[in-house]
């Protein structure tokens, strides 16, 4: 299920990548590579390194180590070849112009400009092209962001939360929008916290906690690597060191007489509960939501770590 | 290149559309050479009226370029709108050349403007050659101010940089002599600024008829001084903006 290793026809390749802001390893030894085509979600909890890494992709800040790709050459020099269209969560606007003008402008910016009208459609502003930019609401800005984003034809589209500030509705006609977008045989690698909009828009995830690649794949394989089954039940006596021991655990939980299980193969884990004389009552067996599954994979993570659930580090330092 | 100038010309846009910018580049300087202008007195060498134009062309200008600038470029750095540009297929200097060349730019008017005051209000009359050394004077000097406010602005924050601009408006404005003419002291420390030799420059070549090689040094120091801190105050920022 891993999909590291880099291509020569990869979009996008991180070789080890690290950045160190004095002890605090916000990106830590990250590798992976995007294919031509391919709609990647990076999903993490907050601090979890995702705007840094995107940053350094993007060329605004420097790795500590490793090497960053896209379309084989170095960020700096890929962004400003205009192949490559981005929207981040801090870039703010022109302000005292109108949505048109600005439109305008950045697209001219661009060796393979889109004509304004055109973007100002797909990104749904086509509405408010007369309005001055600062006098927008929060989820106009960020529409308006993203059409500077798809103001030139581009070949990698990146976007850092691109949904904040967006209500569901508008959230939806976004997506909507954005897959006619990468239709067309574009890449797209996006950073969420919104696990729904992984499952649904990205046909790869990449989960990464503390900044380190935890898991990578369609989103069927998360839920299984994670466990793909929760198992409940009551015991009368709780014995924690025995269940830790169960065979496909992944995350336990116990609440006093009340236990919870993830598990690889909910099958095992059962049969060797039985096999050691528990007599489970009250015993329900069901599916992870993708949801659970991120939340055991950085749960397991964080375990694994310190011991404590992961701190929420400030993602931009 | 093609990409620069278009953004310097939204730049030059945007401050036309601004009603406070042309109050302090234009307006206040129209209007306090209208006040005073025909006062009498011999100044500098020269007479006031041609002190004053020369002392109000360059609050104008000097103001366009770098409170207007400073605060700003601040804003516009904790916005995010350089982060933005540096997204773009644009150059990375190309945020910072644009303000410059758009302040250039934009304060060429007001500079014609007071000018034009003294010849015709105040009846200043003199060759066209020393009308051109006193136009390019007064805009050189909007340079320093120009590279001055890109330094502030990448490292003062919107909250703190309101104030500082003053003091150092201020500063430059006072000890320069552009709004009262220097003697004694005051004048001897003046000296230092590039603000005085901005107004001697001008003083002289209409008094004299020379163009003090003196006075065009210290400007080009502090151009050179500015600019050097600029560029390193832009550097130092590089990965946080």
């Amino acid at each position: 299920m891993s999909h590291s290793g880099t291509g020569p026809d990869s979009v996008v390749s991180f070789e080890n990548v690290s950045k160190h802001y004095g002890s605090l390893k916000a990106v830590d030894g990250l590798s992976v590579s995007l294919r031509p085509g391919e709609t990647v979600a990076l999903l993490g909890p907050n601090g979890a390194g995702k705007s840094t890494s995107l940053d350094m992709l993007l060329a605004l800040r420097k790795p500590t180590s490793g090497r960053i790709r896209m379309f084989g050459s170095d960020p700096y020099h890929a962004v400003k070849s205009g192949r490559v269209g981005a929207m981040l969560q801090s870039g703010g606007l022109m302000p005292e112009v109108t949505v048109r003008e600005l439109v305008t402008l950045v697209a001219g910016f661009h060796p393979r400009p889109i004509p304004p009208e055109t973007t100002m459609k797909r990104a749904g502003i086509a509405d408010i092209a007369e309005q001055r930019v600062d006098r927008l609401s929060g989820g106009q800005t960020q529409r308006v962001r993203f059409a500077l984003a798809i103001s030139g034809d581009c070949e990698l589209i990146v976007l850092d939360e691109p949904t904040t500030a967006m209500d569901v509705e508008t959230r939806q006609l976004f997506w909507a929008n954005m897959k006619a977008e990468v239709a067309e045989g574009k890449t797209l690698l996006f950073a969420t916290h919104y696990l729904e909009e992984a499952d649904q828009a990205a046909d790869r995830i990449l989960v990464i906690n503390r900044g380190r690649l935890l898991a990578d794949g369609t989103p069927a394989e998360i839920k299984e690597r994670a466990g793909a089954k929760r198992m409940s039940f009551r015991l009368n006596r709780v014995d924690e060191p025995f269940l830790l021991s169960l065979p496909g655990l992944v995350n336990l939980e116990i609440r006093n007489d009340l236990v919870h299980i993830q598990t690889t193969d909910s099958d095992d884990t059962l049969y060797a509960l039985l096999g050691a004389g528990y007599r489970p009552r009250e015993l329900e067996v069901g599916s992870l939501g993708l949801e659970q599954a991120f939340i055991a994979i950085t749960a397991e993570d964080d375990r694994a770590n310190t011991g404590t659930p992961a701190s929420p580090v400030e993602e931009r330092i | 290149m093609r990409g620069t100038l278009s953004l310097a010309m939204a730049e030059v846009n945007r401050l036309r559309r601004n009603k406070r910018y042309l109050i302090f580049t234009v307006a206040l300087p129209v209007m306090l050479y209208l006040i005073f202008g025909k006062e009498v007195a011999t100044v500098y060498g020269v007479s006031f009226k041609v002190f004053y134009m020369v002392g109000m062309a360059s609050f104008g200008a000097f103001a366009g370029a770098f409170n207007n600038n400073l605060i700003r470029i601040s804003q516009e750095r904790k916005d995010g709108w350089i982060r933005q540009l540096r997204l773009t297929p644009l150059p990375a200097n190309a945020y910072v050349v644009a303000k410059i060349v758009g302040s250039m730019a934009t304060t060429i008017p007001s500079i014609v403007i007071v000018l034009l005051l003294g010849r015709f209000y105040g009846g200043v009359t003199l060759p066209i050659w020393k009308w051109i050394t006193i136009a390019v004077a007064i805009w050189l000097g909007t340079l320093i101010f120009a590279a001055l406010a890109v330094a502030l602005g990448y490292m003062l924050r919107p909250d703190s940089v309101q104030p500082i601009a003053m003091l150092v408006y201020f500063f430059f404005t006072i000890f320069g002599g552009l709004w009262f003419p220097l003697s004694g002291g005051l004048r001897k420390f003046g000296e230092i600024t590039p603000t005085y030799r901005v107004i001697a420059i001008s003083t002289s070549v209409v008094a004299t008829g020379k163009v003090s090689m003196v006075n065009v040094a210290v400007v080009l120091i502090w151009l050179v001084g500015f600019v050097v801190f600029a560029v390193l105050a832009v550097r130092a920022t590089a990965e946080a903006v």
